[in-house]
């Protein structure tokens, strides 16, 4: 997707200074917005670099994508496409895939809670999130009990078939 | 209407041509994939992908929900379903117009009626199209049948109405045979096509494939683009096609151009459409209209200058065909070798690893081909995997640098059937030109050792 989204922020700075969230916030919208991949503000001996990774093409993530960049070595030049995206860390648990191309929805409807929440506890058989197909809504439910490791995907983003969604350990 | 980004929802070779097509008229690409093609060429030169499915096709090119969804997410303009998978499905191209998506294809109906061999046949004749003699409709009882068939004179063929690849299909020689033989064809079909409709035509000895490339606006105006010669098959299967044919005059070229460019006028066709015939005796007989772009369109595209997938996008945007047929200049001579990851004897499948990928080169030598060193066949779908297309002034020039560019091919990690090719344009039979649909199995049972 060409959409840029999940700007990760991550703030630096020269001494042990306080965080300012909203500047931070402003910074991270203005890397979007430009797609740019890094910004750094200086003020005197504050200084606050924001940097994100390139915008995720939708297939980049797919695990077998980015494995195909290894073999890639005497094979044409390509977009890069295949270098962005961080490869998934590696957290145990299940993984639980995307079973279709939709859209994500972490919430029942917009404005309610999610439907889980990272460190808590789940429940075989209990809804994860929501995967929209074709104006169907698509409940993806836990295969088994345990606690939320990671939510890896944002809410409305699109969501391509097998694309790890949540790692339950 | 305007085409910013275009979903092929296709794989191979052929996803690969329709986005160079698209490229170069400065439209984005949205690949949609199978995770078996995830390191397919077409998928990394696609500016946008998609995975739609596991390595089944059913659960991936032919999954409309996810295809569809995958149009949505990515807010595509248009869809292009290349040939096979769902470009014949008239369902698909419905909703795809439904989610007001531009079909780059016929229109629906169109699709459908063709689609249905009687039905196709019928619309054939009303268009002025000659057809094999035979049944208008479904055979209902052998009495019928017999009393058509002393009609038509044997040998006849019983076919599936919903049939294909040589399924449900029976020669019948002699009266006595007719009732078994039918019941077979009907067992048959039942089994593989659920459905136990049979007709019966006139049973062509050893007739010629010869097809005509049309083209359609939608609105009344249509062109031909004369004929390919696709008479080289296996087991229905073809291998290798030339245009123009070496057995039609051009008095005949133009007489049936013109007959099928005012059937597709008529119709109101829209898009890309091939109308094929058998050819025996001086006599053209309608066997099938394709309402989609050909695997051999480039031997088409070679001898006329028109890029075909442009031509369609066009059609599709609502543009009209870039010429009239007062403009279409066919010139030279032009052949394609279909290349398979198959053991060039025996035909059995070899797909793997890619070691080593050369594709021959030089002046009038086109190779469509998804393949790379280092690239994976998968073993889920077609044994295709590319085609060498070449061009000369003349057949013979052609043929030369047919063989020219066989000499040069390298696929190293699997057997392919570019030796299969090097050995057929060698033969004096297909040097003259002489050859029929049946010719090559012939020949391969011939040269077997």
């Amino acid at each position: 997707m060409a959409q840029p989204k999940n700007p990760a922020g991550s703030a630096e700075s020269s001494g042990g200074m306080r965080i300012d969230p909203a500047l931070v916030r402003e910074l991270a919208e203005l890397l979007t917005v430009n797609e740019l991949t890094e910004i750094e503000v200086a003020d005197g001996d504050r200084r606050i670099k924001v940097s994100r990774e390139p915008a995720p093409v939708l297939g980049a993530i797919a695990p077998a994508a980015a494995a195909s960049a290894a073999p890639a070595l005497s094979a044409p030049p390509m977009h890069g496409k295949e270098d962005v995206g961080a490869p998934p860390e590696e957290i145990a648990g299940t993984t639980i895939k995307s079973p279709m191309v939709g859209t994500a929805f972490l919430s029942p409807e917009p404005g309610a809670p999610p439907f889980i929440e990272v460190g808590k506890p789940v429940k075989a058989g209990d809804t994860l999130l929501i995967v929209e197909a074709m104006k169907v809504m698509n409940p993806i439910t836990a295969p088994e009990g345990g606690v939320v490791k990671k939510i890896i995907v944002a809410d409305a983003q699109p969501i391509e078939f097998d694309q790890p969604l949540v790692i339950i350990g | 209407m305007q085409i910013n980004k275009l979903l092929i929802a296709n794989r191979g070779e052929i996803a690969l041509r329709i986005h160079r097509a698209c490229h170069e008229m400065g439209i984005k690409t949205v690949a949609v994939h199978s995770t078996a093609d995830a390191d397919a060429m077409h998928v990394r030169l696609a500016d946008e992908t998609v995975c739609i499915g596991p390595p089944p096709a059913t659960e991936s090119y032919l999954n409309i929900p996810n295809i569809i969804s995958a149009a949505e997410i990515v807010h595509a303009d248009a869809i292009h379903p290349g040939y096979g998978f769902l470009s014949e499905n008239a369902q698909f191209a419905e909703i795809v117009e439904s989610h007001n998506i531009i079909w780059v294809g016929p229109k629906p109906e169109h699709i459908r009626t063709m689609g249905d061999k009687i039905e196709a046949k019928r619309t054939a004749a009303k268009l002025g199209l000659p057809l094999v003699p035979g049944s208008d409709g479904p055979i209902t009882s052998v009495a019928q049948a017999k009393k058509l068939a002393a009609t038509i004179g044997y040998p006849v063929l019983i076919k599936a109405a919903s049939g294909g690849g040589g399924r449900g299909m029976k020669v019948v020689e002699a009266e006595e045979q007719l009732e078994s033989l039918m019941s077979q064809a009907a067992s048959e079909a039942r089994s593989a096509f659920g459905d136990d409709t049979v007709y019966m035509e006139k049973y062509l000895a050893d007739p010629r494939h010869i097809e005509f490339q049309v083209f359609g606006d939608g609105e009344g105006a249509a062109i031909h683009l004369g004929e390919r010669d696709c008479s080289l098959q296996r087991r229905h299967q073809k291998v290798l096609e030339e245009a123009p044919s070496p057995a039609i005059s051009r008095v005949e070229r133009e007489a049936m151009g013109e007959r099928v460019r005012k059937a597709m006028a008529e119709m109101g066709y829209r898009g890309a459409g091939t109308i094929e015939f058998l050819y025996e005796n001086g006599e053209f007989y309608f066997i099938e209209m394709n309402t989609r772009l050909q695997v051999e369109h480039p031997v088409t595209e070679m001898i006329s200058d028109i890029d075909l997938v442009r031509e369609q996008i066009r059609v599709a945007c609502g543009e009209g065909l870039s010429c009239t047929q007062g403009e279409v200049r066919l010139h030279g001579h032009a052949m394609e070798c279909r290349i398979n990851a198959e053991d060039p004897e025996t035909f059995a499948p070899s797909p793997g690893l890619v070691k080593n990928y050369v594709a021959p080169g030089g002046m009038h030598v086109r190779v469509d081909s998804g393949l790379y060193t280092g690239y994976r066949v998968p073993p889920y779908y077609d044994s295709m995997i590319g085609k060498l297309i070449v061009y000369g002034r003349d057949r013979d020039e052609c043929i030369r640098r047919l063989k020219r560019a066989l000499e040069e091919f390298v696929v190293e990690g699997m057997k392919t059937t570019i030796p299969l090719h090097q050995n057929l344009v060698r033969d004096p039979e297909f040097l003259a030109g002489d050859y029929t649909i049946k010719w090559l199995e012939r020949w391969l049972a011939r040269t077997a050792v």
